[in-house]
């Protein structure tokens, strides 16, 4: 006697004969629901290819054509879930934050060039006619334009300050660990590089340090190039305000000491302020290595 | 303009462009009740053009790994009677259900094709379509094939060299990949993909 759950209910079969069912309503919403809180099994090939007629047999559905018009509504509805519990996710929230973050450094860079150059051209102006243009129109508008434009740029530099101080505030919740060691921006710029903190936390250290330098990893593989130092983590102070000479030293400690962070964060949220400690001191001792070496 | 049918039946050359009925679904070209089936975005569309003697019928179920947001998807399901299209990025099976929503014959479903979890959903199929950008593309063939794939049913496999290793020649990968393939699988032909897509190649494999 055999009994398989199938995505309509459970049937108990004896010598491929059906001998008692379960089998639900054909209600799409119920039927979602019970594949999403149910745990499931792979079926027996023989048993797969008997699903449909045994859901007619059983007078779930009527048709072949009824039966394909109930497990589409099923998966639609599941699928909808899915799906809306994904973007429901922190990880998700935090990408789209730094994706914000990139775009307005983006646009506020962008927008200072011109500043710039509009600054230069009316230096220009006054250099050779006077103070003001030479028509009214001019002089009315072009100021109060420019204002304008000048407010703008600084009201996207406080949207930045506000965005960074959510995200910083978000990972001391979800990544306690990776923001004590990295501060929250990278941390969070890790993580939605990864593509989550748990693909982060089944990282490697090894693939930590590189990441965000895949063009020179793959220089490297493909025509033996040297192999990059460091990838996002060349932000973090203890690379970036270190000599050339020691950044690759700090960034292989940094990595091991973050893929750490990322596990316990992931798979524990206890809290390990001596990560940092180490790392630092680690640096230290790199620090003085070299200068000594080189003496 | 030359309208012809393509060996394949639901398919058809207008001239030289290929193109399936039905409604329009993603904003694709449409001329009366044909839509347009794009080489450059669709690799079963360029590998219908390279070769005629593709087993596709209409009365056929379909399990298409690697369905994206649809786009193939949308013209498979023209052809044949149903598609169970599996995808596993939440941000494009959203495209994926919306369609769906519009097409009768479309099941997505939200999963790993690596780990397949839809045992208890899918039935057994006549025909296979992968198109995954993973690196063990030819193991994921082999698993979803012998569960849910008929005796005798036929696999469209499109290997992607560039997923599979980025530092070995296209060539060698597609050997490699066909070698593991014919394990489990009878390989009935392939073909690259040039000039519409670089480093791709098309297995037909059938499972015998």
């Amino acid at each position: 006697m055999t009994i398989i759950k199938t995505w309509y209910g459970e049937i108990e079969l004896q010598n491929d004969e059906v001998v008692r069912s379960n089998v639900l309503k054909a209600d799409a919403a119920e039927m979602a629901k019970r594949l999403q809180v149910e745990k499931f099994t792979s079926l027996d090939k023989r048993y797969r290819g008997q699903l449909r007629e045994m859901a007619i047999q059983l007078r779930l559905v009527t048709s072949d054509r009824d039966y394909n018009s109930l497990i589409r509504d099923v998966s639609i509805k599941r699928a909808k879930e899915q799906i809306s519990a994904a973007f429901a996710h922190p990880d998700a929230r935090i990408a789209q934050l730094i994706g914000g973050i990139d775009d307005i450094d983006e646009s506020i860079n962008l927008l200072s060039e011109r500043l710039l150059e509009w600054d230069i051209l009316e230096f220009e102006k006054s250099e050779s006619h006077g103070v003001t243009g030479n028509h009214v129109s001019e002089s009315i508008t072009y100021p109060a334009l420019k204002n304008e434009f000048t407010e703008s740029v600084s009201r996207l530099s406080e949207l930045r300050k506000a965005i960074a101080g959510a995200i910083e505030l978000e990972m001391r919740v979800i990544a306690p660990n990776l923001s004590s060691i990295a501060g929250g921006l990278l941390s969070a710029r890790l993580i939605a590089r990864a593509g989550g903190l748990e693909s982060l936390a089944q990282m490697p250290a090894s693939k930590i340090q590189v990441m965000g330098a895949s063009k020179a990893l793959f220089k490297h593989l493909q025509f033996g190039a040297n192999p990059p130092k460091h990838g996002l983590i060349f932000q973090h102070p203890l690379i970036r305000g270190s000599p050339p000479s020691q950044r690759g030293k700090i960034a292989r400690t940094m990595a091991a000491k973050l893929a750490i962070a990322a596990r316990l964060d992931f798979y524990s949220k206890e809290v390990h302020p001596e990560l940092l400690a180490q790392l630092e001191k680690r640096a230290r001792e790199i620090h003085s290595s070299t200068i000594r070496s080189r003496t | 303009m030359i309208i012809r049918a393509h060996k394949v039946a639901g398919v058809f050359m207008l001239d030289s462009q290929l193109a399936t009925i039905g409604e329009a679904l993603y904003g694709e070209k449409v001329f009366g009740e044909y839509r347009l089936w794009d080489p450059q975005r669709s690799k079963l569309a360029a590998l219908l053009k390279k070769e005629e003697n593709v087993p596709l019928r209409p009365e056929q179920s379909v399990l298409y790994l690697g369905a994206a947001s649809g786009t193939t998807v949308s013209h498979l399901a023209d052809i044949v009677s149903l598609v169970y299209a599996v995808e596993f990025a939440p941000r494009v099976a959203r495209d994926l259900v919306r369609l769906s929503e519009r097409m009768h014959n479309v099941i997505p479903l939200v999963a790993d094709v690596i780990n397949p979890n839809y045992g208890h959903i899918v039935e057994l199929v006549d025909f296979m379509y992968q198109d995954i950008a993973q690196p063990r593309q030819a193991e994921i063939a082999i698993t979803n094939a012998e569960m849910f794939l008929q005796t005798g049913g036929y696999a469209c496999i499109m290997i992607k060299a560039r997923s599979v290793d980025v530092t070995a020649k296209p060539k060698s990968v597609f050997k490699r990949e066909i070698k593991k393939l014919e394990e489990s699988l009878e390989i009935m032909c392939v073909h690259e993909l040039e000039p519409f897509y670089k480093a791709h190649a098309a297995v037909i494999a059938r499972l015998v």
